[in-house]
């Protein structure tokens, strides 16, 4: 199956016949689409550990009296 | 004998067993996606009636063909939510949606740019492209659901039934060009023997893009749902542990 | 499984084969409206009224197409192999439309024949790259589609 390729130069390849639009604006936006879905849960992943470290980090700091923050983020798991 | 189904529905578990699976999945997702698309771009010889846009087919069919995939598995954790409750069947059918819009917009989307010019319109409302259109609605339906119901047993309790609804919409969408007359053709024949025209040249690219695209389908939705897990079950002591043991995560 | 699991799961099931079967029912009678085109045996069986916006939908037939030497202007049969249209057209046609290829036409009957407003080329199922397609013709294994051109390469 790998005898030949489908395009003797790499301008052709480019070109897509005449369909140079069709074609790479389909895989432009596969592409898009891969990064987005594999990238935004990463992203969001970070995210939450760098905000529960900084909680973390403040209830040590504030452990003697905890403040009315803490106990926000408590009643809102509370109501669930 | 239901002791496997409930360990199964442990988010420990889960999140431990497909943090161990992830980087396999990674490497069989890269390999099989990278062989797909070079093959498709470089070796798929040129349709006789079709030209190069035969190519725009390696990245439809996979992720409209997937995109079916979203609903039966909503609607099977609904059921899961439903009867018995299991909080993990709902994280999952909860973080399948957004996936299963993105999966259905791309395939509506590449299908519109592919029928510009091979039929001569980028939309047509035949049965298959208005199913699949609903389908859309349905999943922005129920991602809108969610997040309209404040109480989260509620609002599972209420995206599960329409999971479950909804699913009945992906038969529709299978048969739609066998059962009505429609622009879009029916589904094509792997043959394997050669009296097919649709030849190994054409559909052995087509299968691997196939299972790249459903082992992404299956990454994101593991990735998203370990994030739904570690924000649900924050006040465990064993997701306190774990962030603990992260190195920190910058300013 | 215990009784109240038992009983949910029960309910379940039943609103979901209601439903499947209120909605099988009433899309088996909306046929008529979901499907996109009428058949030539349908608008030669009347079903079609003259001066109604319709799709009709068939092969173009093989060497019936005529295309005007100075317009856009393009006369061809749409044809079910039972019954055939005559369809008139100012356009440009999609890259498909070859004789022999189905097509979806939209516009009105007027005076026994069919004036287009737009042309739409349906694809078959089947992918091919040239050189089969002209090993088949050469063969005589041909599928359905003539093609005049693909013949040409496969003597």
């Amino acid at each position: 199956m790998f005898e030949s390729m489908a395009f003797d130069s790499v301008s052709e390849f480019l070109q897509m016949g005449k369909y140079t639009f069709h074609v790479w604006s389909v895989y432009a936006l596969f592409a898009v689409f891969l990064t987005v879905n594999l990238y935004l849960p990463l992203a969001r992943r970070r995210q939450f550990i760098r905000e529960q470290q900084r909680r973390a980090l403040r209830d040590s700091q504030a452990n003697q009296s905890p403040d009315g923050d803490d106990g926000r983020s408590d009643a809102n798991g509370g109501s669930e | 004998m239901w002791q496997w189904f409930f360990r199964l529905g442990s988010p420990k578990w889960f999140y431990e067993l497909s943090g161990r699976w992830l980087p396999w999945l990674y490497v069989a997702m890269t390999v099989l996606l990278s062989v797909g698309v070079i093959w498709a771009l470089l070796f798929v010889p040129q349709d006789y009636q079709q030209g190069d846009t035969i190519r725009i087919m390696y990245v439809h069919v996979p992720v409209a063909s997937i995109s079916l995939a979203c609903f039966p598995l909503m609607a099977v954790a609904g059921v899961i939510t439903l009867v018995w409750k299991m909080k993990l069947a709902d994280m999952v059918a909860m973080c399948a949606a957004p996936i299963g819009a993105w999966f259905t917009a791309v395939a509506l989307a590449t299908g519109a740019i592919w029928g510009q010019p091979i039929w001569g319109t980028w939309w047509a409302w035949d049965a298959r492209l208005t199913s699949m259109l609903i389908q859309f609605f349905l999943l922005i339906g129920v991602i809108a659901l969610r997040s309209a119901i404040e109480s989260q047993d509620a609002a599972a309790r209420a995206c599960a039934l329409l999971s479950i609804v909804g699913a009945i919409n992906v038969p529709i969408i299978k048969y739609s060009v066998e059962w009505w007359n429609t622009l879009h053709q029916p589904a094509s024949n792997f043959a394997m023997d050669n009296e097919s025209p649709f030849g190994p040249e054409i559909w052995v690219p087509l299968v691997i893009m196939i299972f790249a695209v459903y082992l992404f389908f299956v990454i994101s939705l593991i990735l998203s749902t370990r994030n739904e897990i570690l924000v649900r079950e924050r006040r465990s002591q064993w997701v306190v542990d774990l962030i603990a043991a992260q190195k920190p995560q910058g300013a | 499984m215990k009784p109240h699991r038992r009983k949910k799961l029960t309910i379940i099931a039943f609103i979901a084969t209601g439903l499947g079967v209120a909605i099988g029912l009433s899309l088996y009678a909306l046929s008529n409206s979901i499907d996109l085109f009428f058949t030539p045996t349908q608008v030669a069986a009347g079903e079609v009224m003259s001066g109604q916006r319709v799709r009709v939908g068939g092969m173009v037939k093989e060497g019936s197409v005529m295309r005007s030497e100075e317009s856009l202007h393009v006369e061809f049969v749409a044809t079910d192999y039972a019954h055939d249209v005559l369809i008139r057209y100012d356009g440009i046609l999609p890259d498909l439309f070859r004789e022999g290829q189905g097509v979806v036409v939209e516009g009105m009957v007027a005076n026994g024949v069919f004036e287009a407003s737009r042309v739409l080329a349906k694809h078959d199922e089947n992918y091919m790259s040239v050189e089969v397609k002209a090993a088949l013709d050469a063969s005589g294994h041909s599928m359905p589609v003539q093609e005049t051109e693909g013949a040409a390469n496969g003597s």
